[in-house]
């Protein structure tokens, strides 16, 4: 008797642990189709809100809770280049100037959604703190290696490694706040900053 | 045999049980911030967060360009009255019921009424109640639960931004 219910809570342990690697599939299989493509970033348009689907709404528990709606913030995530998952042992650039918001900034995340260490305690740029050109354009170096100018440190998530399930080291986000009608009404084309690889060890 | 048995009754059950987990999600993590949150930031009571950094572990993806308070709640007992000064940078005020919705929210930039000296006064209520019974300001809450959140830019000079989130309010009355 004993041993059945023990096996029985084996079982239901593993089917848990199963249906969760399900799920995780299921939602990245999906994002496509839960999400707006605007070149490599990605962003929903019903995050936070009723309309919101299950999946979306799963999505946003694991990666986004208590998120805004896009007429306060709007959230564009990168985590790959042209289908290559951003990793640690390369070095990225992104290409920007001022958007149509109140406000806007650039985040690094790790792979377990929480900011990254790191020494310098930099895990962000935003429009107020960035340097700029002359003519008001900006350029964001991210590299665990230090970098002159705009340097974006990324390094391993804080989380254990065998709690990753997902391909890239770390991702990026940009926040815009109260976003101007062209991210609400298209999202999918409304300007945003261009991030490149530039080399990997 | 046996095993075999066993291994098909238990990907056949996480087959069809991912969508249950899907629908469970998100409540289920609201439901653990709400008890961590309320355990150790009590109910009906604001609580201010330090900046974000890497510590930071409470909620997923926090901006270290936001300074943020919150105010975990419960109408079980009676509405909430929320007072909240408004400062001059973005400021926000967003309710999410415990199945993650954004259900309501306030923002110093979409609103006209709540600008740079103005003070916020707003009664929460749960389901339950009757918004015509109470005057000004009503919010209502679909579910008795739930968690309010305040944002506002850390960017630049935080001082005055952080006396507003200082001097915000989230009480029963």
């Amino acid at each position: 008797m004993l041993k059945m219910l023990v096996k029985i809570i084996v079982a239901g342990l593993l089917t848990l642990l199963l249906a969760a690697v399900f799920l995780a599939r299921n939602i990245s299989d999906n994002l496509a189709t839960l999400s707006v493509n605007n070149g490599d970033w990605t962003t929903s348009t019903s995050i936070g809100s009723e309309e919101a689907g299950v999946l979306l709404k799963a999505a946003v528990a694991i990666g986004g809770l208590l998120a805004s709606t896009p007429e306060n913030s709007m959230y564009y995530r990168l985590d790959s280049i042209d289908g290559e998952p951003l990793r640690l042992n390369c070095r990225y650039r992104i290409k920007g100037k001022d958007y149509d918001a109140d406000w806007w900034s650039i985040t690094a995340y790790g792979w377990d959604n929480y900011l990254i260490p790191n020494t310098q305690k930099r895990y962000a740029f935003n429009n107020d703190d960035i340097k700029r050109d002359e003519d008001g354009r900006w350029e964001i170096v991210v590299d665990r290696n230090q970098q002159t100018g705009n340097w974006l440190p990324v390094g391993p998530a804080g989380a254990a490694v065998w709690r990753k399930l997902v391909d890239y080291d770390f991702d990026l986000l940009l926040r815009l706040y109260t976003p101007g009608t062209a991210y609400l009404q298209m999202p999918q084309s409304a300007e945003l900053p261009r991030v490149t690889q530039e080399a990997c060890e | 045999m046996k095993i075999l048995k066993w291994v098909v009754g238990i990907v056949v059950c996480a087959w069809l049980g991912q969508d249950l987990l899907a629908t469970l999600l998100p409540r289920a993590a609201m439901e653990l911030i709400y008890a961590r949150g309320g355990n150790q930031m009590g109910y009906n009571s604001l609580v201010v967060a330090p900046v974000s950094d890497e510590h930071a572990r409470t909620v997923v993806r926090p901006s270290p360009d936001l300074l943020y308070a919150s105010c975990i709640y419960n109408l079980e007992d009676g509405p909430l009255q929320i007072e909240a000064p408004i400062p001059e940078r973005y400021w926000s005020m967003q309710l999410y019921q415990m199945n993650t919705d954004n259900f309501a929210g306030i923002t110093n930039r979409r609103d006209e009424r709540y600008r740079v000296g103005t003070v916020l006064h707003v009664t929460l209520i749960g389901p339950d109640q009757t918004p015509a019974q109470y005057e000004g300001t009503v919010i209502q809450s679909p579910t008795a639960r739930g968690i309010i959140l305040f944002r506002a830019s850390a960017i630049g000079d935080q001082a005055q931004q952080q006396a507003a989130l200082d001097a915000t309010r989230c009480t029963p009355g």
